[in-house]
């Protein structure tokens, strides 16, 4: 694959053979078009990283906390969805989003808005279906982390008149901050490399990396310029994954 | 002790959290009964034509019945190789063990369209595209991370004396391995199973790549029709495909304590 993305492409003949170029790469540091694809993957995968985090700890720390007869029902609803088809997931959010699905509709029977607002093919029915398909994998790594931290450290910190919130601030979120990080890592690298849900809530048009990717190899057969993103997608994902790794030795360092 | 407790504000939003999980799997369900042709919910009035007009077309049939041979098949070739895989790592049987075992999970987290177009030109070359041995090959490479995970992580809970006791008192090392070892890491091998079923089951990203012209698996099937207009037979279908991964959900619960295993 390597290869492939530094070889010439011309429309209707194909791969040149022998070529070498790097017009690739610079394409997608150049290019507005790509440029902005790139980017909106970025933000795609923070803003549903962050929505999950936001999300998922709620639900992990009533999971890890609360009645213990909660607790398996819980989870095997959290594993549900996880476990469930990718592509009946996004189907379902299809129903929900579309112009005249069921969200649009209650929302104009209510009255609360007169035509039907635009949720699907743009960033807000990506951040919604993304974060619905990522938020189980969340939920599950900050459980592992929750369950981990001591309750007597939680007990002695409420003793010493801490209030709730403090307790929490200071005390189970730092406890936490490996699993946060963990699992912010997995949902971000994930989201940004999806493909099927962007497809299918995103449209045709509305493109994220692995999209055009995907476009690029299927539709267009520009297999150098797809190679290339494929590439850059994965220098990504690694750079995240070694990024967080740093970060965890020098949290293991200072503890 | 009330402090640790998750409080009621806590408890409101995390039982919200649980619904927005279940809710396009609930409107899936509803759209799939409705007696229209296009998608209403609620649904108007209830039926089980669409149902009728999936399973009796080829196309589905086609589309499910390879699914199910990649399913099964990588599953099993997964299974086999995987076990042979992390019983040689956990035993320390080949040299540079972590290096290898990363290589063996790097799919879970790599991306998979990468995966996708990487296999794309490498069989290309070969003249694998569009071959049901490609495929399969494709889907024991994104199965087999999952059986490995169970199998390592179910050895590491063992205590290895109980094999060489076997060993001590005359079985050899295959027999000792197939009637102690493997009966003791049986329930992480079928939760390895289903996981490792139900990703070949629903893999588009990589198999989208390596189809040929006129094969089709069930997912991707689902997902070209969608960018062609949705109708409440590709609701049906998913509907069966939800009730068969929670049945699966609930079996291996009951068998295997599955939620240990995620």
């Amino acid at each position: 694959m390597v290869p492939t993305s530094f070889r010439d492409y011309l429309p209707g003949v194909g791969i040149v053979p022998g070529s070498w170029t790097i017009e690739n790469y610079t394409r997608i540091l150049t290019d507005d078009y790509y440029r902005e694809v790139v980017w909106r993957t970025l933000g795609l995968g923070l803003a549903v990283t962050l929505l999950c985090l936001v999300l998922g700890y709620p639900l992990a720390y009533l999971i890890a906390r609360g009645p213990a007869r909660w607790r398996l029902p819980l989870i095997l609803l959290v594993i549900f969805p996880m476990m469930l088809n990718l592509v009946v997931r996004s189907f379902g959010w299809i129903a929900l989003l579309a112009n005249r699905g069921l969200v649009n509709n209650l929302l104009v029977d209510l009255g609360l808005i007169a035509a039907p607002i635009k949720l699907m093919f743009n960033l807000t029915g990506l951040i919604i279906g993304l974060t619905h398909i990522y938020l189980p994998f969340m939920v599950l790594m900050l459980v592992a982390a929750i369950q981990n931290v001591p309750r007597d450290v939680e007990a002695a910190a409420a003793t010493l008149r801490s209030t709730r919130l403090h307790v929490f601030a200071s005390v189970t979120l730092p406890l936490t901050a490996p699993g946060i990080l963990a699992g912010s890592i997995l949902v971000f690298v994930l989201t940004i490399s999806a493909l099927v849900t962007p497809r299918m809530l995103g449209g045709p048009t509305y493109k994220v990396m692995a999209t055009l990717i995907y476009d690029e190899y299927m539709q267009l057969l520009d297999r150098p310029s797809g190679s290339a993103l494929a590439f850059a997608l994965t220098l990504v994902a690694i750079a995240v994954i070694w990024l967080s790794s740093l970060i965890t030795k020098r949290w293991a360092g200072m503890a | 002790m009330s402090d640790e407790k998750p409080g009621h504000l806590t408890t409101a939003l995390a039982l919200a959290v649980v619904v927005f999980l279940q809710v396009p799997v609930i409107v899936v369900v509803l759209a799939a009964f409705s007696r229209t042709a296009y998608l209403t919910i609620p649904p108007q009035g209830l039926t089980f034509a669409w149902f009728g007009k999936v399973l009796s077309d080829p196309d589905y049939l086609d589309a499910i019945r390879l699914s199910l041979i990649l399913a099964v098949g990588s599953t099993v070739l997964s299974l086999g190789l995987g076990i042979a895989a992390a019983y040689a790592l956990f035993r320390r049987l080949v040299p540079a063990s972590e290096a290898i075992t990363s290589f063996l999970m790097a799919p879970l987290v790599f991306p998979s369209v990468v995966i996708g177009v990487a296999l794309l030109q490498y069989y290309s070359l070969v003249g694998l595209r569009g071959s049901l041995a490609g495929l399969l090959v494709a889907h024991v490479v994104i199965t087999v991370p999952y059986i490995v995970r169970a199998a390592l992580a179910s050895l590491s809970g063992l205590d290895m004396s109980v094999e060489e006791a076997a060993r001590v008192l005359g079985a050899d090392g295959v027999t000792a391995f197939r009637l102690v070892t493997l009966p003791l890491i049986k329930p992480g091998l079928v939760a390895g199973s289903l996981f490792a079923f139900i990703t070949s089951l629903d893999n588009v990203p990589v198999t989208i790549f390596l189809l040929g012209a006129r094969q089709q698996t069930l997912p991707v099937l689902i997902f070209t029709s969608v960018e062609h207009g949705v109708d409440p037979s590709v609701a049906a279908i998913s509907t069966l495909l939800i009730a068969a991964t929670g049945l699966a959900l609930v079996l291996a619960e009951r068998w295997t304590g599955f939620h240990r295993f995620v």
